[in-house]
């Protein structure tokens, strides 16, 4: 992604350290979309989204004096996003436990005029299991890497992994092959 | 035989994790059981579904706001210093009236430069511990946020100017002027930071 969206990144990055605005907003276009796709994607609204895409790119812009280098640009943005869409799942709070979620589910073997698209079943996970398939299966982050930023142990990470991928299983109605 | 893979146990062997408890006899009842294979294959084409949703893109331009925001934190550093500095020096000023002759409307002058100070301080106070600058704002509020800023920056740098004036009253008479001013910009950034921005009028 780093070469594809930010050409001459590297002096870019020096440039942004210094302060140069022009540079921090190239930053901001070259990350903007996958930092509010990530949040979005985790915290459901756009207005959470939004917000965290706004504190996301002010956290970058005031450290990024401290960005050393030594992973990609986009790794140390991305960390910082999911940190803060992570901290707005603890503030907001709202929705944490899923026995309502399985009582709109449909059953097994509902007909498949029940079954939900994928982005309506990922909708109704519960907040913690919803960012962690999220962060396990698409940006690739390691259990290790998950149960750090949310102050949780790898097993509870694989836990909700599994929550997730049996309720999202459910809920688009998938049958087995066999 | 023994009984399906559970959930778990799929996505080690999806993503061959090995420290996943009870694997080997997992493995051998997964080749021979046709519903776990599958399950697997089901849980790798939801994964790929799930990599292959489109990418969200935002409708706003959050940038200005951010920059707004970097600027205002940066301003508001540097500021807490310089204040500090222009209210010793103003108030060395009253040191030398109270050495001159003690003039009863200079006492009254004193006295409200004074207040005027202690407010915009006071002011300044509630600002930073109500952490003003760490807070999400909207386009429109970090448009008026700059102008204030600004124009606080503006006013201190008048405020300092005025302590070269060799006449000492007229200095008094013009830096109650200029706090006043500060006093006015400074709760007007206290309402548009307490999302009252309607009625900053500006
Ligand atoms: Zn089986």
């Amino acid at each position: 992604m780093d070469a594809m969206s930010l050409p001459d990144a590297d002096a870019v990055i020096a440039r942004a350290r210094l302060g140069d605005p022009v540079a921090l907003e190239a930053l901001y276009r070259a990350y903007s979309t996958p930092v509010y796709n990530l949040s979005r994607r985790i915290c459901r609204t756009t207005e959470d989204a939004e917000d965290i895409l706004q504190e996301t790119f002010f956290e970058v812009c005031r450290s990024i004096r401290n960005y050393r280098g030594d992973g990609s640009i986009w790794g140390w943005i991305r960390s910082v996003a999911s940190s803060k869409a992570l901290m707005r799942l603890r503030r907001n709070k709202y929705r944490d436990t899923d026995e309502l979620n399985d009582e709109i589910a449909p059953a097994r073997g509902a007909s498949t005029a029940l079954r939900m698209d994928l982005e309506s079943a990922m909708d109704r996970l519960t907040d913690t299991a919803r960012a962690v398939v999220w962060l396990h299966d698409v940006e690739g982050y390691t259990h290790e890497e998950i149960a750090n930023q949310m102050g949780k142990t790898v097993s509870f990470s694989k836990s909700q992994l599994a929550r997730a991928h049996t309720r999202l299983r459910n809920y688009l109605g998938e049958e087995a092959l066999a | 035989m023994t009984a399906h893979l559970s959930m778990d146990q799929l996505i080690a062997l999806r993503d061959d994790d090995r420290s996943e408890p009870g694997m080997g006899e997992a493995l051998q009842h997964f080749a021979a059981c046709i519903h776990c294979q599958s399950e697997l294959e089901q849980l790798h084409q939801r994964t790929a579904r799930l990599r292959a949703l489109p990418s969200l893109a935002p409708s706003t331009n959050e940038f200005p706001a951010v920059h707004a925001r970097v600027t205002v934190a940066r301003q508001r550093r540097s500021r807490a210093a310089a204040s500090l500095g222009l209210a010793i020096a103003a108030t060395a000023v009253f040191t030398l009236i109270t050495r001159d002759l003690v003039h009863p409307k200079r006492l009254d002058a004193e006295q409200l430069l004074q207040s005027e100070i202690t407010q915009s301080q006071q002011l300044e106070h509630k600002l930073t511990a109500w952490n003003s600058d760490q807070r999400v704002i909207n386009g429109r509020t970090a448009i008026l946020v700059i102008q204030l800023e600004n124009k606080i920056a503006q006013l201190d740098a008048e405020i300092a100017e005025s302590a070269k004036m060799e006449q000492q009253a007229a200095r008094v008479e013009n830096e109650i002027k200029l706090w006043q001013q500060r006093v006015g910009l400074m709760n007007a950034l206290v309402d548009v930071h307490l999302s009252k921005a309607g009625n900053v009028g500006l």
